[in-house]
């Protein structure tokens, strides 16, 4: 039976070093493009017919853009459609990173810490540039909220700041972990197959549904993903 | 696991700083004003069909409203028609009536000088025949009287009956 741990482990395709630093375009950074670049196709092509009434394929892209824009006007309020492009985008990106982690042999990219972590991490800054940009200084107000006394500062002041910072971390570990353990299981079920002999059918259909069902935490965690990170930028815009 | 290798750490967050920003720019400049733009459109559309059926319907209120009116105005003129016949009628009647009572009324009040004089003709002559007949019985009884004494006797009695 092969390691199901294999199926993630991270292969420099196009060894690249910038100033003793590794940016190796990797089995990950792969279908990082792919991510991108299948769901911004798939857009352009629903919309290349487009008419008053929509036709099927043009729903597909409208219905997105409804479903994010209730999103922020739900979690953010109205003056969060300005950030509906972000927020839109991480959406696509989060969704196809994961359901394309789901065909055979491909890689899944939402897996990892490290590029998942990436993606909160711009979020995290992306969220401190509004708060700042929208509060000015104010926006320290983050870690010390108003009408504590300030004899209760130091005690207050690091418990804001890491659960101002353990939000972004547990909206990764929980994607993480949640693709992590979905893969594990395929691969542990795929490997029974062959061993089972004419048995393995069993499996063969207990992993069908397990796709089926790993489509939709796909879709599922990309919603969360985007609900939570929808929610923190309504935090970074409003006084809490 | 491969998962928590953070030697990856810079290639990662390079390529994925790389493709999502990519695909930020290609969405916000291409993709999303494409799907606003039909969005729009069409409320607009819908809102432009709302304003214009709400006109249409003021439209047809109006008229209604202006038929309504008409009908009123047509009610009041034909029972203003009709009462004034009905008065025109009334007059000639009572006119009519009123030269039809005269004519009768002068009529009657002939007929009753005529009846008058043919009663004191009747008399006069009732008077005479009584002076002759009496004249007749008073010679036949072998009296003898002047006529006009008889005459003058009648006339007495006469005015006993």
């Amino acid at each position: 039976m092969s390691n199901p741990m294999e199926q993630f482990v991270i292969k420099p395709l196009i060894p690249i070093e910038v100033g003793g630093v590794d940016i190796s375009f990797t089995n990950s950074a792969l279908f990082m493009v792919l991510a991108a670049a299948v769901s911004t196709l798939l857009l352009a092509v629903c919309l290349r017919k487009r008419s008053i009434v929509p036709s099927p394929a043009q729903s597909v892209p409208e219905g997105a853009y409804e479903f994010i824009s209730n999103l922020l006007r739900e979690n953010v309020g109205p003056e969060g459609l300005k950030y509906f492009p972000f927020i839109f985008t991480m959406f696509l990106y989060v969704a196809f990173g994961n359901l394309l982690g789901l065909f055979p042999y491909a890689f899944t990219f939402t897996s990892h810490l490290t590029a998942v972590g990436s993606l909160s991490l711009i979020a995290l800054l992306f969220n401190i540039c509004i708060g700042i940009k929208r509060k000015k200084l104010g926006w320290l107000r983050t870690f010390m909220p108003r009408g504590i006394p300030m004899a209760l500062a130091p005690l207050i002041v690091p418990i804001e700041m890491i659960s101002f910072l353990s939000k972004p971390f547990s909206l990764t570990v929980r994607l993480v972990a949640n693709m992590t353990v979905g893969h594990i299981m395929l691969k542990i079920i795929a490997g029974f197959v062959v061993a089972l002999g004419v048995a393995g059918v069993v499996p063969v259909l207990f992993n069908c549904c397990i796709v089926c069902f790993e489509i939709f935490i796909a879709l599922l965690q990309a919603f969360i993903y985007t609900v939570l990170s929808c929610i923190y930028l309504g935090d970074a815009l409003h006084e809490h | 696991m491969p998962q928590l290798d953070f030697s990856v750490f810079p290639s990662q967050l390079f390529w994925l700083s790389v493709t999502f920003f990519a695909m930020l720019f290609v969405m916000s400049k291409i993709i999303i004003p494409r799907i606003a733009e039909m969005i729009n459109l069409r409320r607009e559309k819908i809102d432009d069909y709302l304003e214009k059926s709400a006109e249409i319907k003021e439209k047809a209120e109006e008229a209604l409203e202006r038929y309504h009116s008409a009908l009123k105005q047509a009610t009041d003129e034909a029972n203003q028609s009709l009462q004034k016949t009905q008065q025109d009628l009334k007059n000639m009647i009572d006119r009519r009536q009123a030269d039809l009572s005269e004519e009768l009324n002068r009529q009657i009040s002939e007929g009753e000088k005529k009846i008058q004089a043919s009663k004191e003709k009747v008399m006069k002559q009732a008077e005479e025949i009584a002076a002759e007949l009496a004249g007749e019985v008073v010679k036949k009884l072998g009296f003898k009287v002047s006529a006009k004494a008889l005459q003058a006797a009648v006339k007495e009695t006469g005015g006993e009956k």
